[in-house]
C-alpha cells in the first residue's frame, strides 16, 4: 500500500481546469426544447466549484450515515416509540416532498437547456444528481415506515393516493411550476423561493418537530437532505446574479419572483403550517409556525435576500410578502386545518382529534384561537366514533368555500376570495374562483398554465361519499375499513357501511357557490374529458378565452385582454396586482 | 395498467401483509427490488395515477410531461427497467469507488516512481491528446443532462441523469489526471488539449459529431444514439483502444485505471440502452413503428460516427503501441454484436 498521500489539489485550480471543458460550438448550435424570455451575459460565476472527485465520496459518506441511521432506529425501537399522530402525517408529507425533489431535479434540466453560461452548468447538474439522491433516501424512508410502523395503511398505495388527494394534488400543482413554463421563472420558483426560503422550514424546523415527537429517522433523513440545499441555494443566487447583469431582465425578475413567491406561499404555508401545528403531540415547542415563519422567511429570506436585491436594481414592492404574512395572521392554516380534518374519509392517513393540551397550546400561541375554532374541534372529536353516525363533512361541505383555480386549496379567507368567468374549450361560460387576487393574477397572466380537472369536488358532485371512497380505492386490506380515520384507535374504525349509514352526498363548493352568487357554472369538470374542461387530451390544451369578472369593458360582462396586454403583464410593465 | 399484474394482488395471494408493500410497484421478478420500490412512480403520469390530467402546462400546450417528447411509443413507459437496477446509493458507491481507485493509482505511481517508467513517446502522446477525450465525454454530458427532464418515466429519467453524471465524472477524471501529470512531468495543460479539440484536423469529425448530439431534441433518440452508436464506436474506441490498451503496453500506471472505470460505467449504459431498445422494439402495438424510427436514427448517425472513428487514425498513429486497424475492427464487431442483441440488423447504413 502506498504510504504517500496524494498531494492535495487546489480546488480553485481544479475547478478552473474543469471549467475549460466548455467550448463555443462551430458545427452545430445546441437546440433547446424550452423557451425563455431572459437574455444572458457572456460571463457568469459558479459559486459551488463542485468537482466529482470530491463530490462523490462526500455524498457516499452522507448516505452511509443516513442508511446506517435506519438500522439504528429499528434497533432502538423507534417505530413504536414515535408518536402515532406524527407518523400518520408522514404519509402525505414524504410523498409530496419526493415529488418536490423530482421537480427540483427536472428544474435543473430545463434551466440547463437555456442557460448558455458554461460556468453555471456543472452546478446545476450536480444538483440534479443530488435530487436523485433525495428521492432515493425519502422513498427509502417511506418504505421503512411502511414496513415497520404500527399502522402502514396508506403507504401501501401511497403514490396512487398522492396523485388524487385533495391536498397533495395541490402540492403537485405548485411544485410543477418549477419545471414548466419559462425555465428561468421555474428556476426562481425552485431555487430562489422553495429552496432558499422554505427548505429551512421544511427541512430544518419540521425535523425539529419530528424529533420532539420521537421520530429521529425523519430528522436524520431530512437533515442530510438539507446539507445539500446550501449548494442549491448557491445555484439560485448565481442564476439571479447572472441574469441581473442584463438590465432588460429586471422587469422579468420582478414579475417572476413575485409570482413564484405567491404560488409557493399559497400552498406551503397552509400545508406545512397545518402539519407542524395540528399533527404534533409534543407541545414543548413554544415557537408557533408564524414565529418560525418570521425567523426563516421574513428575516432570513425576505429581509436578508429579496430586499438586498434592491441594491441591484430589482424593485419588488413589499406588499406581496406582507400580504402573505397577513393571511397567516388572519388564520390561513387554522381555517384550512378543519377542512382537512373534516375530509378524513377521503384521505390516506388518520387524523387524531385535538385534546385539551392542544387547545391550551394553540391559545398560548394564538390568543383567541379557542373562541374562533374551538367549537369545530370539539365537534370533530365528538363525531370521531362511528356510533355517532354523523360526519363533520356533512355540515362543513354545505357552507365550504370554493377551491382556488390557481393554487387548488380552499378560498378560506372571505375578504380575499374573488372570481372571474371564462369560456371553456367548448365555448361554455364557467366561473373560476380564487383564494386571493394574487392567485387570480397568476391565472390571468399565464394563459394555458393551469390545466386538468382542477376543482377537487366537481367530478364527484352528486355522488355518494361511499361511492367516491370506493372509486379512489381508499379501503384497507379487508376491503371494508377505510384507510383514513378520524382517530388513532384500532377499535371503532369506520367502515364503508358506516359511511353509507351516514348518507352523505358530495356537493362541490365551487358549483354551489357559483349558483348562490348567480354566476355561470362553477364546475370545471367535463363529462366528456377525463382531464377536465380546460384541456382536450391531457397533452395539450385548447386555450380558453380570457376575460375578467365584474362589469367588463366589452359590453357583455367581459373585460377584454389583448395579446399585447398579456405580453405586457408577462414582462412586468403592468402593476403586479391591484388589491 | 395495460398488461400489468398488480403487485399487491400477487402478494396478497402469497399471504404477505399487503399494507406493508408498495402495491403500485409492478415488480419485474417475483418480489419488488429496492430499486423498484424507491424509483417507480416518483414521476407521476396521466397514464398512471393522475386521472385528472396535468395541473401545470406550458404556454404552447405541452403538459407537465409530453407524450410527443419522443417519436417512439409504448404501452407503458413505466414498465421499463434498468437491467442493473442502479439507484442513488449504488451509484454513489460505485462512483466514489472509481475516484478512490484513480487516486490510489496516482498515489502508488508517485510513491513508487512509476511515471518515470513510461516511454517518452507515450508521455508526449499524453501531453498532446491524453485529455482531449474529456471534451467528448463532457459534450455528451451536456446533452444528456438537458434531455433527462423530458423522459416519460422515472426509471428513464434517473437512468439518463446518472449516465450524464458518469460522463461528467469521466471528463473530469481526465482533466484532473492532466493536472497530476502537469505537476509530475510538466507541460500537460488543458489549454493545449482544448486547442487540439478545436483545431486538430483529426479531431474535427469527432467534435462535429458531439456538437450534433447537442441538437437532439428527442430523449429516446439520445438513448439510442449514445448507447448503440456513439459510445460503442467512438467512446469505446477512445477509452479502450486509444487509451486503455496502449497505456497498459506503455507501463502507464494511472491511465488504465481511469479508462477501465469509464468502461465499467459504459457497460452499465450499454446494458441500459440495449434493454431500452429491446423494450421499444418488442412493444406489441408500437414495436414495428418503433423499429422504423430506431433504424432511421441509426442510419442517420452511424455513418458519421464511423467517419469520426476513421478520422482518428492520425491520433492513433502517434500513440505508441496503439493499433488503429485492430481497434477499429474490435469496436465495429462489438457494436454489431450489440445491435444484433437488440434485435436490429447489423447491416451498416450507407
Amino acid at each position: 500500500m502506498a504510504t504517500q498521500q496524494t498531494r492535495r489539489r487546489s480546488v480553485t485550480q481544479t475547478h478552473e481546469r474543469v471549467a475549460q471543458l466548455g467550448w463555443k460550438r462551430s458545427y452545430h448550435e445546441p437546440v433547446p426544447i424550452y423557451d425563455t424570455r431572459y437574455v444572458f451575459p457572456d460571463k457568469a460565476k459558479d459559486p459551488m466549484k463542485q468537482v466529482m472527485r470530491d463530490y462523490l465520496p462526500m455524498q457516499l459518506e452522507k448516505d452511509e450515515r443516513v442508511y446506517g441511521g435506519f438500522d439504528a432506529a429499528l434497533r432502538a425501537g423507534m417505530p413504536t416509540k414515535a408518536d402515532e399522530r406524527w407518523l400518520q402525517i408522514m404519509k402525505p408529507l414524504i410523498l409530496i416532498l419526493v415529488y418536490a425533489e423530482g421537480a427540483a431535479g427536472r428544474c435543473m434540466s430545463v434551466v440547463m437547456d437555456v442557460v448558455p453560461n458554461e460556468e453555471l452548468l456543472n452546478g446545476y447538474h450536480v444538483q440534479f444528481v443530488d435530487e436523485v439522491r433525495h428521492i432515493g433516501m425519502q422513498m427509502n424512508l417511506a418504505r421503512w415506515y411502511a414496513k415497520n410502523t404500527p399502522d402502514p395503511a396508506g403507504w401501501h398505495k401511497g403514490q396512487e393516493y398522492m396523485a388524487e388527494n385533495l391536498f397533495t394534488r395541490a402540492g403537485v400543482n405548485m411544485f410543477s411550476h418549477s419545471f414548466t413554463g419559462d425555465p428561468i421563472a421555474a428556476g426562481f420558483t425552485m431555487m430562489t423561493v422553495i429552496e432558499t426560503a422554505f427548505t429551512n422550514v421544511a427541512f430544518v424546523a419540521l425535523p425539529d418537530v419530528a424529533t420532539r415527537n420521537g421520530d429521529f429517522i425523519q430528522a436524520t433523513t431530512y437533515s442530510s437532505v438539507q446539507s445539500d440545499e446550501a449548494r442549491h441555494i448557491s445555484n439560485g443566487y448565481a442564476t439571479m446574479l447572472t441574469v441581473l447583469q442584463e438590465p432588460e431582465n429586471i422587469p422579468l425578475i420582478q414579475h417572476d419572483l413575485q409570482q413564484a413567491w405567491w404560488i409557493v406561499h399559497a400552498f406551503v404555508d397552509p400545508f406545512v403550517g397545518t402539519i407542524m401545528e395540528y399533527f404534533s403531540t409534543d407541545r414543548s415547542d413554544e415557537e408557533s409556525y408564524l414565529t418560525k415563519w418570521d425567523r426563516w422567511i421574513r428575516d432570513d429570506w425576505y429581509r436578508s435576500y429579496v430586499e438586498q436585491l434592491g441594491k441591484m436594481g430589482v424593485d419588488i414592492p413589499p406588499a406581496m410578502f406582507e400580504r402573505a404574512r397577513e393571511r397567516l395572521v388572519a388564520g390561513l392554516h387554522h381555517k384550512t386545518a378543519p377542512l382537512a380534518f373534516a375530509t378524513w374519509p377521503l384521505a390516506f392517513w388518520k387524523f387524531d382529534p385535538l385534546t385539551q393540551t392542544d387547545f391550551e397550546w394553540f391559545e398560548r400561541q394564538y390568543p383567541g384561537w379557542y373562541d374562533e375554532y374551538g367549537a369545530t374541534w370539539e365537534a370533530y372529536a365528538a363525531l370521531a366514533d362511528p356510533e355517532e353516525n354523523a360526519l363533520l363533512l356533512s355540515g362543513l361541505l354545505d357552507g365550504a368555500p370554493p377551491f382556488c383555480f390557481t393554487c387548488m386549496l380552499a378560498c378560506v379567507l372571505d375578504d380575499d376570495m374573488c372570481h372571474r368567468t371564462c369560456q371553456d374549450r367548448h365555448g361554455v361560460e364557467r366561473t373560476r374562483f380564487y383564494c386571493s387576487p394574487e392567485c387570480k393574477w397568476l391565472d390571468e397572466t399565464n394563459p394555458g398554465r393551469y390545466t386538468g380537472d382542477r376543482n377537487y369536488f366537481d367530478k364527484h358532485h352528486g355522488k355518494a361519499l361511499s361511492e367516491v371512497i370506493v372509486e379512489l380505492g381508499l379501503l384497507r386490506a379487508d376491503g371494508k375499513t377505510l384507510v383514513g380515520q378520524p382517530h388513532l384507535r384500532t377499535d371503532r374504525m369506520w367502515t364503508l357501511d358506516d359511511i353509507r349509514a351516514a348518507d352523505l352526498q358530495i356537493t362541490s363548493p365551487n358549483i354551489t357557490t357559483a349558483e348562490a352568487m348567480g354566476l355561470p357554472c362553477g364546475s370545471w369538470h367535463d363529462e366528456g374529458d377525463p382531464f377536465g374542461a380546460v384541456q382536450g387530451d391531457g397533452n395539450g390544451f385548447q386555450p380558453v378565452t380570457l376575460y375578467g369578472g365584474g362589469g367588463g369593458t366589452n359590453g357583455d360582462g367581459r373585460n377584454g385582454y389583448s395579446l399585447d396586454d398579456l405580453a405586457a403583464a408577462a414582462v412586468g410593465s403592468t402593476p403586479w396586482v391591484k388589491l | 395498467m395495460a398488461g400489468e399484474v398488480r403487485a399487491g394482488e400477487r402478494r396478497q395471494r402469497r399471504g404477505e401483509d399487503p399494507e406493508r408493500q408498495f402495491q403500485w410497484v409492478v415488480p419485474k421478478k417475483r418480489k419488488a427490488s429496492v430499486y423498484e420500490d424507491l424509483t417507480l412512480d416518483t414521476q407521476p403520469s396521466v397514464h398512471r395515477f393522475m386521472r385528472n390530467g396535468w395541473y401545470c402546462s406550458f404556454p404552447d400546450g405541452r403538459g407537465t410531461w409530453d407524450d410527443a417528447s419522443t417519436e417512439l411509443a409504448v404501452a407503458t413507459w413505466s414498465a421499463f427497467r434498468d437491467p442493473n437496477e442502479l439507484w442513488e446509493r449504488p451509484y454513489y458507491q460505485q462512483g466514489a469507488q472509481c475516484e478512490k481507485e484513480i487516486d490510489a493509482a496516482v498515489e502508488g505511481a508517485r510513491a513508487e516512481g512509476l511515471n518515470a517508467g513510461m516511454p517518452d513517446a507515450w508521455v508526449e502522446f499524453l501531453r498532446r491528446d491524453g485529455q482531449v477525450t474529456a471534451f467528448v465525454e463532457h459534450g455528451i454530458w451536456s446533452i444528456a443532462t438537458r434531455r433527462s427532464r423530458a423522459a416519460l418515466s422515472d426509471v428513464l429519467t434517473h437512468g439518463i441523469v446518472l449516465y450524464a453524471a458518469m460522463k461528467q465524472r469521466q471528463a473530469q477524471a481526465h482533466v484532473i489526471h492532466g493536472m497530476d501529470l502537469d505537476q509530475d512531468l510538466g507541460d500537460v495543460t488543458i489549454e493545449a488539449a482544448k486547442e487540439r479539440w478545436l483545431q486538430a484536423e483529426a479531431w474535427q469529425p469527432t467534435r462535429r459529431l458531439v456538437e450534433r448530439m447537442g441538437t437532439i431534441t428527442d430523449w429516446a433518440e439520445l438513448i439510442v444514439v449514445s448507447g448503440l452508436v456513439v459510445e460503442p464506436l467512438l467512446g469505446a474506441g477512445l477509452r479502450r483502444e486509444l487509451l486503455l490498451r496502449p497505456a497498459l503496453a506503455n507501463a502507464d500506471p494511472v491511465t488504465p485505471v481511469i479508462a477501465r472505470n469509464a468502461q465499467r460505467e459504459w457497460a452499465w449504459w450499454r446494458d441500459f440502452s440495449q434493454a431500452f431498445t429491446e423494450f421499444v422494439l418488442t412493444d406489441e402495438e408500437h414495436g414495428a413503428a418503433n423499429r422504423d424510427i430506431v433504424e432511421r436514427w441509426l442510419a442517420s448517425w452511424e455513418p458519421e460516427a464511423r467517419a469520426a472513428v476513421d478520422a482518428l487514425e492520425p491520433v492513433f498513429s502517434t500513440a505508441p503501441r496503439a493499433d488503429f486497424a485492430a481497434g477499429r475492427e474490435a469496436v465495429v464487431i462489438d457494436q454489431e454484436a450489440l445491435k444484433a442483441a437488440c434485435g436490429l440488423s447489423t447491416e451498416v447504413p450507407a
